[in-house]
């Protein structure tokens, strides 16, 4: 046998097993899922996905969407291998850097950190889910006035970050380059575009009274 | 041959401009000097490609798909050193999904680092064939292995190559270096540099500083790791999507792997997720890329796709090599009077540990100087050149130093500089670095701090960087083409590696046309657009900008020549205005109605950046190019008693030439010294000696700098009229990052009144600075050898 002894996700996912792997991916009452956005039922969700791929639906950029994956399929790799929508990056795979950010359910999630089938029923924002149309966000318009981006490979999780970073923000309370350090600490960029998107944020913030 | 003339133009800098004459060829348009007002170029344009990235509709290479694709993965040793006796595909071949198997070492080869590939699969899902790779058995014989610099220059070590080593060159690397002589065990020595004579030196010195620097091995770590996609079109040619900073180097590999012409392969690179030199040429630097994902393809019959993770990309994509540097300076009467460095630093299986040009190139009015570096071999990774390769490692060896020497002598960092600096640009951004950064009264307050032993210190320190206007002649052609819809299309290979080349391809357009940004089209990005340069050396910008400033020239001389043709006057008389209308004698014609006139379908004209004309206000020592200057100020916060180090300001100076975009400029400054800041104070690979393998091939033990971690950053942009190329534009990329690291370890030293002379500087490190490390003893501060006088 070849030797390979890196620890990977997907060899954890495989270790604690199916049975574990998809009472992870029924909601309980945990702190990250919504209180009630009851879209899986305990009583008619099957009792065990897998090993082959299962249907999958839930809410993508506000169309509903339907799919078929494994159970250790990520929903970073659903998105992007199995719904052709890469604005989520894949740079490290185990939630180090933050490229792959998604907002389910108004959270911003890790989407290489989630099975796919975890957000079955429930809505899921990328990148591409950000503008109107054709008509950016306010907060993408300020990225690209501020040149917050060079290669642009971190840039859809910094906007998911700082998209969120927005909507929670107490209205009415000024914005500073703290809070949005603060926000965009896990999103890790190698060209050196920090400054560039806190001076981003603070004006959208500013836009809205805020800074 | 095309005849020549002269132009005088005038070159330098503000407050230091001078006529000077160039030969130009008659082709090429009057260079942009001093005296040229512009209205597009230069100004803070926002990228062209920016709406596309903020809305995830840019296609990077790692998000394309093309119908029937497969998925690659490689098997990588596990071993640092083993000989291969045996891989059986068999069981692998039998996996779901598997629809190729190929093994890429051979039985009785010998790998010679943990990551070198094994063998490689494609498979339906990438899953797919990472679990096949499980079922692939290799035999392995191990062997005696050596992983640490020091221990490979032992007698007795473990010999990586037994055979001399074929030096591994990209357009990443800095013209004019590598080569080197014989390999005695692990050691092989680069050419050495000389001036005058140290020994005679250190002879007459009064002060001698002895010390010994160490840095630590870097990865690239660009966020989209390498890989590509092939898709054979015929058996004789092929598309291949590549995630590279230089299009044409993976043509021709790919063409010299497969045997195909070089025209008929189609390399496509339309976004790039960064590369910082480890991205040249269809192979990464540990690992046949290129030959895996086209073998695999042949083999299956359908396009494959081949992405590293970033595992792969930490072990076998290259890095930044380390070095451990012996320095000794010798002063006399308060001047820098003997530089001797003997440094080793490895660069893994490859080649390349060099330690830059700040020793020789900067400091010339030191009389002595010899600069011995050397290749040490071990079982690491390939090292490869990395955003300015061996000048930031060099820099913060001799720069502390210098400071160290400075300190005994009594003699002021910036004042020690300005004595022995001749860049006339570094000179200036020397004293206006020091009223702007308030030099004099921060140093004041640090001494404060030391002296009363508080328990946060601030520090200072400054350092300077070198580089060359590395532009090259002829490499890049670029097309000009006016459409009959009076449309301009600007058509060259070039990729933009995030600089933003792109966006000042268009205002160069906008610029010579005088045409509205958005009306100005740029296709590049693929091969087909036209040779180009790799983005490595900081020679992008002033390779490609007077290539399609001369081809849009030349279009517009043929507009013009038809616009007089209409309007019934000479083309001499001519006169376009600002919204690119043409007038002569009475009447005029606007840019869409002459458009319209056009017969055929365009007008089309090629332009290339024939040659360097001239080289104001300094060259390169030793070269015929403009010697590009940089200087940075920085300040650090020490927390004496967790030995934490935070970087709070940076003062960043810079030449690049003429400004060709101000805001994507800045963004490129910004990044050198937050790179630059990554590396002082948190970056390290870290090798296992008993494994023989990484510890940290990942981004959250590998550290890299983030959004709280950065300095305040103050860029200066100090414009030189170099002459060099009809735009006049030089390079940034490399220069904004190299004195970063020498100037923080300067601060560190300024704040603690004892140096650290390892990076990155931890807060171990510092503590062990402040004698605050039991069995560690403090580092002795300079030795003062001939207790003469200062």
């Amino acid at each position: 046998m070849s030797e390979r002894t890196k620890l990977t996700r997907r060899g954890l996912f495989r270790g604690v097993g199916t049975a574990t792997l998809v009472s992870s991916c029924v909601r309980g009452n945990g702190t990250e899922g919504p209180p009630d956005g009851a879209a899986v039922d305990d009583a008619t969700a099957p009792a065990e996905l897998g090993p082959d791929p299962s249907p999958l639906r839930f809410s993508l950029n506000g169309t509903p969407v339907e799919t078929s994956v494994e159970p250790r399929t990520t929903l970073l790799e659903a998105l992007r291998i199995d719904l052709d929508t890469t604005g989520p990056k894949v740079v490290c795979d185990r939630g180090s850097c933050s490229a792959c950010l998604v907002i389910v359910d108004g959270l911003p999630r890790n989407s290489c950190m989630m099975l796919a089938h975890d957000v079955a029923g429930r809505d899921v924002t990328t990148v591409e889910g950000l503008a109107e149309g054709e008509e950016l966000s306010a907060l993408q318009a300020a990225f690209v006035k501020h040149d917050a981006l060079q290669c642009g490979f971190c840039t859809s999780g910094m906007l998911i970050s700082c998209t969120s970073l927005l909507r929670r923000h107490p209205k009415g309370e000024a914005m500073t380059a703290e809070h949005v350090e603060d926000a965009i600490s896990g999103n890790l960029c190698r060209c050196g575009t920090y400054p560039h998107v806190v001076a981003a944020v603070l004006e959208a913030a500013g836009q809205r009274g805020e800074a | 041959m095309p005849d020549n003339r002269k132009e005088t133009l005038k070159l330098g800098f503000e407050g230091n401009v001078r006529k000077q004459s160039v030969t130009v060829p008659d082709s090429e348009p009057r260079p942009w000097d001093a005296d040229t007002k512009l209205k597009v170029v230069g100004k803070p344009v926002p990228r062209i490609d920016g709406h596309l990235k903020v809305s995830g509709r840019a296609k990077y290479t790692f998000d394309i798909a093309v119908p029937g694709m497969l998925w690659a993965a490689v098997l990588r040793s596990p071993h640092p050193a083993a000989r291969i006796k045996s891989i059986d595909l068999g069981a692998a071949k039998k996996q779901p999904g598997v629809k190729a198997v190929i093994a890429v070492a051979e039985p009785g080869s010998v790998l010679r680092f943990a990551g070198q590939d094994v063998a490689a699969i494609a498979a339906d899902r990438p899953e797919q064939a990472r679990d096949a790779l499980d079922h692939i058995v290799v035999e392995y014989e191990q062997l005696p292995y050596v992983v640490d610099t020091e221990g490979a220059m032992r007698p007795k070590s473990a010999i990586v190559h037994s055979a001399p080593i074929k030096e591994r060159r990209t357009e990443g690397d800095e013209p004019g270096t590598g080569g080197g002589g014989t390999l005695q065990g692990n050691v092989r020595p680069l050419p050495p540099s000389q001036r005058g004579d140290t020994a005679k030196g250190f002879k007459e010195s009064q002060v001698v500083h002895e010390a010994t620097y160490i840095t630590q091995v870097q990865t690239h770590s660009a966020l989209e790791t390498h890989g590509l996609l092939v898709r054979w079109d015929s058996d004789s040619a092929m598309t291949v999507w590549a995630s590279t900073q230089a299009i044409f180097s993976v043509r021709d590999e790919m063409a010299g792997i497969f045997g195909l012409r070089s025209q008929d392969v189609h390399v496509i690179t339309d976004y790039l997720g960064g590369g910082f030199g480890a991205k040249f040429g269809a192979s990464a630097p540990g690992s046949r890329l290129g030959f895996i994902a086209g073998e695999l393809a042949k083999k299956a019959k359908v396009p494959v796709k081949l992405m590293c993770d970033r595992h792969e990309e930490h072990v076998c994509t290259g890095n930044r090599p380390d070095s451990r540097q012996k320095v000794k300076l010798g002063g006399r009467k308060g001047l820098l009077h003997a530089i001797e460095i003997e440094s080793h630093g490895t660069a893994g299986v490859g080649t390349g540990a060099g330690i830059g040009r700040n020793a020789t190139g900067i400091y010339t009015k030191c009389p002595h100087v010899l600069v011995k570096a050397h290749d040490v071999f071990t079982n690491g990774g390939p090292g490869t050149a990395m955003r300015a390769p061996g000048h930031p490692q060099g820099a913060f060896a001799l720069e502390l130093a210098m400071d160290e020497l400075g300190a005994a002598m009594d003699i002021d960092p910036v004042q020690m500089r300005l004595d022995h600096d001749e860049h006339p640009v570094r000179k200036k951004q020397l004293e206006h670095g020091r009223e702007r950064f308030g030099w004099v009264e921060r140093r004041r307050r640090s001494a404060d701090m030391r002296a009363r032993k508080t328990r946060l210190r601030r520090g200072v320190g400054v350092a300077a960087s070198i580089w060359g206007d590395f532009g090259r002649g002829r490499a890049a052609v670029a097309t000009a083409e006016i459409h009959r819809d009076g449309t301009i299309e600007v058509k060259n290979g070039v990729q933009d590696i995030g600089g933003g080349i792109a966006t000042v391809l268009a205002q160069i357009g906008a610029e010579v046309f005088h045409r509205p940004l958005e009306t100005i089209r740029v296709r590049y990005g693929r091969s087909e657009f036209g040779s180009s340069v790799g983005s490595g050396g900081s020679q992008t910008t002033s390779s490609v900008t007077p290539a399609v400033r001369n081809a849009c020239e030349k279009a517009k001389v043929e507009l013009t020549a038809l616009a007089a043709e209409r309007l019934k006057v000479d083309p001499s008389k001519v006169r376009w205005d600002d919204e690119g209308t043409a007038h002569g004698g009475d009447s005029s014609i606007t840019f869409t109605q002459l458009c319209k006139k056009i017969e055929g379908e365009s007008i089309v004209a090629t332009g290339t950046r024939p040659r360097t004309y001239g080289n104001a206000p300094l060259p390169l020592p030793g070269a015929p190019m403009h010697q590009i200057a940089g200087i940075q100020f920085a300040e650090v916060e020490v927390d004496t008693w967790t030995g934490e180090v935070r970087a709070t300001e940076v003062l960043a100076l810079h030449d690049c030439g003429r400004v060709m975009n101000e805001l994507t400029l800045r963004s490129q400054i910004n990044g050198g010294v937050i790179l630059g800041t990554s590396y002082a104070l948190m970056e390290e690979r870290v090798l296992d000696n008993d494994l023989g393998r990484m510890l940290n091939p990942n981004l959250e033990s590998y550290k890299i700098l983030g959004a709280r971690d950065v300095p305040k950053i103050d860029v200066v942009l100090t414009e030189v009229y170099t002459g060099a190329n009809s735009t006049g534009a030089a390079g940034i990329g490399e220069p904004s990052t190299i004195p970063t690291a020498a100037a923080i370890a300067c601060a560190v030293f300024d704040a603690l009144g004892a140096p650290v002379r390892q990076l990155p500087i931890t807060p171990a490190r510092v503590l062990a600075a402040l004698g605050k490390v039991p069995g560690k003893s403090k580092p002795s501060v300079t030795t003062l050898a001939k207790g003469t006088s200062r």
